[in-house]
């Protein structure tokens, strides 16, 4: 396999699928992995950052702890791969070089409010003429128009406005966030979706599209079946973390953490038997009451009464095993069992590792190598890549400008105005 | 924009349950001829999940098969049974992409390997998508959007620090980082063989993408050594940060106050009380000093407001605040929601009108915009017969004797 630990063109590693595509990166958070995802398949991705740098730069953790511009993991992470060039879109000749980037681009990912980069005279209709076949994708709250439209909005409020955060958290407690900026993600991946269809479609009609991604859309997409159980069945899920959804499917303490266990509930499966199985022949004789029939009713497995009686036998099974052992023997016995693991878990996870998942990227500012996650999917002949570190702020901006036919005295003239850094 | 964009791209769909059904609908809902392989042998266990229409079970009647199938055909093949392995090739040699979900070995045992397809499909864009990856001394082991939300981390970075992990309570995987990536590497490779003429094999691990996206936390531990512990709503940039109780039973709300003057305009609203009107919280290191009494404070006067009436008070004073929607809100009572025309309502053959997802985003050429989905899931088998007939080119005769023989069952 390739390793991403050396930069530039490997000789003997083919093109990303995606070589070629021009991509203008202006977005913040919730867009930066949408360019990331372009980015690692071989799109020559530009991240253009106002003159003082992209607001991502201030987002903790920090590497070393180091407060930093140059040390934001968050911003290290979802950049590496792009090229760096500072404009000031607020000012006119920083707008015209973004024109010029803009003719020579294929997609353009900004998430400006609606109707900042049309004040600008840069929204899409004056930008179609400049390139009549640009992708535009434009990633906001609750998307370029509508009542909400201007509405400020957070990751947490996105989560709280889709619909998901209702089904996070414990039933006695406030409902809780998924982790880690999800609402901006998931906007992220649907906007990178988005932007490959119309690139598709481009290629067969040569017609630019603009792509309104609605951040708080994207968050309704993760609620599940809560929509159709209020459609069809008139209920409205609610949040039940703490609890086994079924008996047999929910979390259960081990020796060294917890393990999530999915023996009942699903369809027509063997897991309730194969788990049964292991109980018994493990020595856990009580476990042969779970045998009966009613079992594999899912309104019976819904009761107060079988959740007990389910946490009763495999509670002290679990509590007296790691949560390795459980998983790897649970899944020989083909059972859908997992260990809930740490961000340190993850890192040393023999899968993941046996199939190189983490590789190594360079830290331009400090010279250190920062172990990554790496290709979240493996295509076969257009290897995925990181193709160069994170970019320092306006690291690249001479030579962008160069390639636009900027000479240094205009790049000079230009630095001397403001519009560029 | 009549033509919808992936017009004219076939795809062998294998995919059931969560991820990989999804991952073909955001296909199928942009175009793209989707030909879901199923049979009664073996039924995608969606079809047997709730909510049912009405509330009654059918394996034609499940909202959560519907809404992640919308677009789609359905065909019955039992691939069991040699001649249904033999359509299934001849479904293939006319496809661009096949697309499939299970445990490695699966696709082998019925010859649809990918080693098995470029002998005779050399061209093909192959997407599979086993939990853990096609290789490895784990890569057999088999779960769902919970034990992979467990598996990434995801699951014990989610919750309140003192109880045991919450996750986000659903199968999240499989809802939006495995369908997103899985949709994108296929459409990448789709425009890379339009270049080139060269198919790929795509191998997904179903834990790979929600792990790509915990990248901070997951570079936190190894350039730092620190192993982020679950903190609740709180976040480190912003405070107060976090839900609210409002007036009414189990309603909320969620408030972000990012600087000073989203501060000074939250103790406004609120009512200036003496608990929240200090002059230590004006500052953002003052209100991470005293974050917990001030979510205390903001409770007791939130408790006594409507979500909605809050939000909007916050929304006029530049706030970022957001009532916690729930699935009815969302559906009914979202106005936004019902500006952009999320909720689709299509008529389905078995459970009438049904309520579907239109995909989150709007594609427009600046005066007209794409609006899908437009089909809703079919029944099972619903279009065995037209590919039989169009695709198969078989004749009622050899159609009858199929059915006959159990091949399309």
């Amino acid at each position: 396999m390739f390793r991403n630990n050396e930069y530039g063109n490997h000789p003997d590693m083919p093109a990303g699928a995606l070589r070629g595509v021009k991509v203008l990166d202006m977005s913040g958070l919730a867009g930066q992995y949408c360019g990331k995802m372009f980015a690692d398949l071989g799109a020559d991705v530009i991240l253009i950052e106002p003159l003082r740098g992209s607001k991502v730069r201030s987002e903790g953790p920090f590497l070393d702890e180091r407060v930093h511009p140059e040390y934001s993991l968050p911003f290290i992470y979802f950049n590496a791969g792009k090229r760096s060039v500072c404009i000031d879109l607020d000012h006119a000749d920083g707008q015209e070089v973004f024109l010029d980037l803009v003719a020579k681009a294929d997609v353009l990912i900004e998430s400006e409010k609606p109707g900042v980069m049309a004040s600008r005279a840069l929204g899409y209709e004056e930008l179609s003429k400049r390139k009549p076949d640009l992708i535009m994708t434009s990633i906001t709250p609750f998307g370029q128009s509508g009542p909400y439209a201007q509405y400020e909005c957070s990751d947490l409020v996105a989560l709280a406005m889709g619909g998901f955060l209702s089904l996070g958290g414990y039933p006695d407690s406030q409902p809780i966030a998924a982790y880690g900026n999800q609402a901006y993600l998931a906007a992220s991946q649907f906007a990178a979706v988005a932007s490959m269809i119309a690139l598709l479609s481009a290629a067969d009609e040569c017609r630019g599209t603009h792509i309104d991604v609605s951040i708080q859309e994207c968050v309704v997409m993760a609620m599940e079946n809560a929509i159709q159980f209020y459609d069809l069945e008139g209920t409205v899920r609610k949040r039940d973390a703490g609890v086994q959804r079924l008996a047999g499917m929910g979390v259960f303490k081990c020796v060294d953490g917890e393990v999530y266990l999915m023996a009942g509930g699903i369809s027509s499966s063997r897991f309730w038997e194969n788990t049964v199985n292991w109980l018994v022949e493990s020595g856990i004789d009580a476990a042969n009451v779970l045998r009966d029939s009613k079992w594999q009713n899912q309104d019976f497995l819904a009761t107060v009464e079988a959740k007990a009686t389910f946490a009763e036998i495999f509670g002290p099974f679990a509590r007296s095993r790691t949560k390795d052992t459980l998983y790897h023997e649970g899944q020989s016995r083909r059972i859908p069992i997992c260990p809930i693991n740490t961000t340190k878990d993850v890192l040393e996870n023999r899968q993941l590792n046996h199939r190189g998942f983490f590789v190594e990227l360079l830290h331009q500012e400090s010279g250190k190598s920062l172990t990554v996650p790496g290709a979240p999917y493996q295509l076969a002949k257009t290897p995925w890549r990181i193709a160069r570190p994170s970019p320092k702020t306006g690291q690249h901006t001479s030579e962008i400008l160069a390639e636009l036919g900027y000479d240094s005295a205009a790049q000079r003239a230009l630095i001397k105005t403001g519009a560029i850094a | 924009m009549k033509k919808l964009p992936l017009t004219g791209i076939r795809v062998a769909d294998f995919t059931w349950i969560g991820a990989g059904s999804f991952t073909t609908k955001l296909l199928a809902d942009f175009g793209a001829e989707v030909i879901k392989i199923e049979s009664i042998e073996r039924l995608d266990p969606l079809r047997g999940s709730r909510p049912y229409k009405d509330g009654i079970p059918g394996i034609n009647r499940s909202g959560y098969f519907s809404d992640r199938n919308s677009s789609k055909q359905s065909i019955r093949l039992n691939l069991k049974h040699s001649k249904g392995q033999a359509l299934a090739r001849r479904l293939i040699e006319t496809s661009d992409v096949v697309a499939n979900n299970f445990t490695p070995g699966i696709m082998e045992k019925f010859g649809l390997g990918y080693d098995d397809v470029i002998k005779f499909k050399s061209n093909i864009i192959y997407l599979s998508m086993s939990m853990q990856g096609s290789k490895g001394p784990d890569h057999d082991y088999l779960g769902f959007g919970f034990t992979i939300g467990a598996l990434t981390g995801l699951q014990a970075l989610s919750g309140l620090p003192d109880r045991e992990p919450a996750g986000t309570g659903t199968n999240f995987p499989d809802h939006i980082p495995n369908p997103c990536h899985a949709a994108f590497a296929t459409l990448a490779a789709l425009k890379y063989r339009r270049e080139t003429g060269c198919g790929q094999y795509i191998d997904v691990a179903q834990t790979e993408p929600t792990i790509a996206l915990l990248g901070p936390a997951m570079l936190d531990y190894s350039a730092n050594g620190n192993v982020i512990h679950r903190q609740g709503n709180r976040d480190s940039s912003a405070t107060p940060h976090g839900v609210y109780p409002c007036d009414g039973d189990d309603r909320w709300i969620a408030i972000s106050v990012m600087d000073n003057d989203a501060w000074s305009a939250l103790v406004d609203v609120l009512g200036r009380p003496d608990s929240l009107a200090k002059n230590v919280y004006r500052t953002a290191k003052g209100r991470q000093q005293h974050w917990e009494d001030i979510d205390k404070a903001i409770g007791a006067q939130s408790r006594q407001r409507s979500a909605e009436e809050l939000m909007q008070a916050l929304q006029h004073r530049g706030v970022a605040a957001g009532a916690v929607r729930d699935a009815q809100d969302v559906m009914r009572s979202d106005e936004q929601l019902s500006y952009r025309k999320h909720w689709v309502p299509l008529q389905h053959p078995e459970m009438g009108e049904a309520i579907y997802n239109a995909p989150p985003f709007r594609l427009s050429n600046g005066s007209a915009t794409i609006e899908t989905p437009r089909v809703p899931a079919p029944l099972l088998g619903q279009h065995t017969d037209e590919v039989c007939r169009n695709i198969f080119e078989l004749t009622d005769d050899e159609i009858a004797q199929l059915t006959a023989e159990g091949v399309l069952k």
